[in-house]
C-alpha cells in the first residue's frame, strides 16, 4: 500500500499564528527517493510547514499524508515511519553519541535485538564512530548535525524531515553531510529538506518548492526553475559607475538593470554571449571597465524575479 | 520490558545533565538533619547551680540527679558554678522566701516552651524533695511510658525528615529535568516516539523513586549512627517511601510539563516537598497538635508515611496501616494521573 503512495502530500495546507498566517494554502507533493526542498528566506513558514508534516502543529485548514496516513489523526502510524533533524541540534550534549542514540532506540525502534551492532554501523557510516564514547558537548557542529541525522535514521524511517541541514556547519562539513544524505537518498529515503542556502538547494534538492510569506511561489526541479528565467546576467562593473543603463544599452534586449552592489551593475539579459561585445563596446566609450562576468541564473535569481527581494535579505 | 529497561538505564545515565540538583537532592536532606540534629532541644538540659550549702539545696539537688525520662536519660545535668561567676545570674539558688526554702532559678532569652520544660523538671525534682520529706505519706508517682523505650526527640526528626527527603528528590529531580527537556529542545524526541507514554513515564518515575532511595538510604544510615537506632525492618521502609516517590515525582513531572522552565519547576519541587514536610508530622504526630494541624495533615500524604514509619522506629503500633496504605495509594494514584495528563497536553498532543 505503502509504495503507491506519494511519500509526502500537502494540500492546500494553511497555518495561522494570531493575525499571522505562516503557511499559506501550500501545496506539494513528494514522492518516494525524492529529495524535496523548501526554499525560502528565514521567516518564510518552513520550519512551520515542517512542524506540520510531522504533526507537531495543528494544521488550520487543508490536508497533509505521509505515506498515506494523517499526521494528526493518525500520529503514531506517521512517528513510525518519520525521522526528524530540527533546525536546533537537540541532542544530550552531556551525554556520548552512543548513549543519544540508545535513548532515540528506545524511544522509536520497534525491534531493539542488535541495536549496539545497528548504532555501531550507523555511527560509522557517519563518520563519528571515532568519537562514539565522547561527550557531544565535544564534537564540532558538523559532528552534531551528522550525530543528528544519524539519530533521525536509527529506526529506519522512510521520511525523513531535515531542517537547515548544514546551518552553522562549515564548508567541509556541509559537503561531508550532503554526501550522506545522497545516501541516504540511494537506499530508497525520502528526504523534505527546508533550507535558505540556495547552494544547499541546489545541489541536494530534487524538486523543491520556493516559499514566501508562508505561500509557495514557484515548484519545480532547481534547473527548471531557473530555465524558466530564461535568462543570463551579466555583472559589469566600471569607472564611473553608469548611470543610465537602459539608454547606453537601448536596443540590446537588456530586461532589467539593478545595482547588485554600489559599482557593480547588474543586466538580466536573454543570451549573454550574443550581446556582450556590443555591450562592453558601448560601456567603454565613456567609462574605463573594470571587470565583466557572465552568470547564469541562480536559485536567488529565481526568488527575485518572483518576489522582487534576493533571497539574503 | 528490554525497551523499559533502556529507557531506565538512559534515565541514570542522565544524571549527568543536571549533576548539582542531583547531589542537592541525595545529600542535602541528610545535611539538613545533621544540622538541625545539633541545634534540636537535647532531653537533657543543663542547669547552672551553685554548691549548695544547706540540707534543703543539698536534698533539691540530689532530686535533680534522680528526674529523668522512663527509659533514664536524665533531664536534669546540674552545673556548678562560681559565685563570682560572670553568668552567675543563671544559676538555681535555694533562698528563704517567706521563711520557706524556694529554689531560684534567673534565665536570660530562651523562650516560653523552654521556660515549661526548665519548670517541668524543677517541678519534678522539687515534688521528689516534697515527697521524701513526707516519709511514709509519700505521694507515689508510678509512670506508664507509652513507648518499650524512649529515644531522643532527633529521632522522631530524622525519622519524619525520612518521607521529605524521598519528596524532595523526586519533585525536584523530576520537576528540572522535565522542564529542561523542554529548554534544551529534547523534548522533541518524546514529542515525536511512537513508543506508549506509559513506557516513558515508568522509566522516569523508577530512576526518580530509585534516586528517592538513595537520598532516603543515607538520611536512614545518617539517623542510625546518630542515634544507634535502626528500623524494624528497612525493607518495610523502602516500601513505605515508594508512594511519596510517586507522589514528588508525579508532582515534579507535572510542574516541568506545565511550566515548561527549569527554574519555576525546581521552586515547585522545593515548596511542595517543605510544605508536605511541615504540614505532614513533621515534628510531632498530628494528635498533639492543633485539631486545625491534625485536619490539614490528614491531606498530606507525609502523614500517613510517618504514620507507617513509626511503629518501625519506636517498636509500637498508632493504629492500624490499612488505612494509611490506602491513603498513600490514593495520593500515588492522583499524582501519576496528574502527571500523565500533563505529559498528553505538553508532549503528544498537537500544538494548537
Amino acid at each position: 500500500m505503502e509504495s503507491t503512495q506519494p511519500a509526502v502530500q500537502v494540500n492546500s495546507v494553511t497555518r495561522r499564528f494570531g493575525s499571522l498566517t505562516a503557511v499559506n494554502e501550500l501545496s506539494f507533493t513528494a514522492q518516494e527517493g525524492e529529495i524535496f526542498g523548501l526554499l525560502g528566506p528565514n521567516g518564510a513558514g518552513k520550519t512551520t510547514a515542517i512542524n506540520l508534516i510531522t504533526g507537531l502543529l495543528k494544521r488550520h485548514d487543508g490536508a497533509i499524508r505521509i505515506l498515506g496516513f494523517d499526521p494528526q489523526t493518525q500520529a503514531r502510524e506517521v512517528r513510525r515511519r518519520i525521522g526528524l533533524v530540527p533546525q536546533d541540534t537537540n541532542v544530550y550534549t552531556d551525554l556520548s553519541g552512543t548513549d543519544n542514540l540508545l535513548h532515540h532506540a528506545a524511544l522509536y525502534c520497534a525491534d531493539l535485538s542488535g541495536i549496539e551492532k545497528h548504532i555501531e554501523t550507523m555511527l560509522r557510516l557517519m563518520n563519528l564512530w571515532e568519537r562514539h564514547s565522547d561527550p557531544v558537548r565535544t564534537y564540532s557542529g558538523g559532528m552534531k548535525r551528522r550525530l543528528a541525522l544519524a539519530r533521525a535514521l536509527l529506526h529506519d524511517p522512510l521520511v525523513i524531515l531535515f531542517d537547515e541541514p548544514t546551518l552553522g556547519v562549515d564548508v567541509q562539513g556541509k559537503h561531508v553531510l550532503w554526501e550522506h544524505i545522497k545516501k541516504q537518498q540511494a537506499q530508497g529515503k525520502t528526504f523534505i529538506v527546508s533550507t535558505n542556502n540556495m547552494e544547499e538547494a541546489d545541489t541536494l534538492c530534487d524538486r523543491l518548492v520556493i516559499i514566501d510569506h508562508g505561500k509557495a511561489i514557484a515548484m519545480d526541479t532547481p534547473e527548471r526553475l531557473k530555465a524558466a528565467l530564461a535568462r543570463d546576467v551579466i555583472m559589469l562593473r566600471t569607472t564611473p559607475v553608469i548611470e543610465d543603463p537602459e539608454d547606453l544599452f537601448r536596443g540590446l534586449g537588456v530586461q532589467a538593470a539593478t545595482y547588485s552592489q554600489a559599482d557593480q551593475l547588474r543586466l538580466e539579459v536573454t543570451n549573454a554571449e550574443s550581446i556582450v561585445g556590443e555591450l562592453v563596446a558601448r560601456a567603454t566609450t565613456s567609462h574605463s571597465l573594470d571587470s565583466v562576468r557572465i552568470t547564469r541564473p541562480t536559485l536567488d535569481d529565481v526568488f527575485l524575479h518572483h518576489t522582487g527581494r534576493a533571497l539574503r535579505e | 520490558m528490554r525497551r523499559l529497561l533502556l529507557l531506565i538505564l538512559n534515565e541514570l545515565k542522565m544524571v549527568r545533565t543536571a549533576l548539582p540538583i542531583h547531589l542537592i537532592a541525595v545529600f542535602q536532606p541528610a545535611l539538613m538533619y545533621l544540622i538541625m540534629a545539633s541545634v534540636l532541644v537535647h532531653p537533657t538540659f543543663e542547669v547552672n547551680i551553685t554548691e549548695p550549702t544547706d540540707d534543703a539545696g543539698k536534698r533539691l539537688l540530689e532530686a535533680m540527679y534522680d528526674v529523668g525520662s522512663p527509659d533514664g536519660v536524665p533531664y536534669i545535668n546540674p552545673v556548678f558554678l562560681d559565685d563570682n561567676d560572670p553568668i552567675g545570674a543563671g544559676i538555681v539558688t535555694v533562698e528563704e522566701i517567706g521563711d520557706q526554702p524556694t529554689a531560684i532559678y534567673r534565665y536570660g532569652l530562651i523562650d516560653s516552651n523552654i521556660v515549661k520544660n526548665l519548670r517541668n523538671r524543677l517541678t519534678a525534682a522539687a515534688l521528689r524533695v516534697w515527697d521524701d520529706s513526707l516519709d511514709g505519706r509519700a505521694v507515689t508517682i508510678i509512670e506508664r511510658p507509652w513507648l518499650p523505650h524512649d529515644p531522643t526527640y532527633n529521632l522522631y526528626f530524622g525519622m519524619a525528615m525520612l518521607p521529605m527527603t524521598t519528596f524532595l528528590a523526586a519533585s525536584l529531580i523530576g520537576g528540572f529535568l522535565t522542564a529542561q527537556e523542554f529548554e534544551f529542545d529534547t523534548i522533541l524526541e518524546y514529542r515525536l516516539s511512537p513508543v506508549s507514554p506509559a513506557v516513558v513515564l515508568t522509566a522516569r518515575l523508577v530512576r526518580l523513586v530509585l534516586i528517592s532511595w538513595l537520598s532516603a538510604g543515607i538520611l536512614l544510615t545518617v539517623i542510625g549512627l546518630l542515634n544507634d537506632v535502626w528500623p524494624a525492618s528497612i525493607l518495610a521502609v523502602t516500601l513505605i517511601l515508594i508512594p511519596i516517590a510517586l507522589v514528588g515525582g508525579g508532582i515534579g513531572i507535572s510542574a516541568g510539563l506545565l511550566l515548561r522552565s527549569s527554574l519555576p519547576a525546581f521552586v515547585i519541587g522545593l515548596g511542595s516537598a517543605f510544605a508536605c514536610w511541615i504540614l505532614g508530622a513533621a515534628f510531632g504526630l498530628p494528635a498533639g497538635f492543633s485539631g486545625a494541624y491534625e485536619f490539614v495533615s490528614r491531606f498530606v500524604p507525609n502523614s500517613y508515611a510517618v504514620e507507617l514509619l513509626f511503629p518501625l522506629y519506636y517498636d509500637t503500633t498508632i493504629g492500624d496501616s490499612i488505612r494509611p496504605i490506602l491513603a498513600l495509594t490514593i495520593f500515588s494514584a492522583v499524582a501519576l494521573g496528574l502527571a500523565a495528563l500533563a505529559y498528553r497536553r505538553r508532549v503528544l498532543t498537537c500544538q494548537e
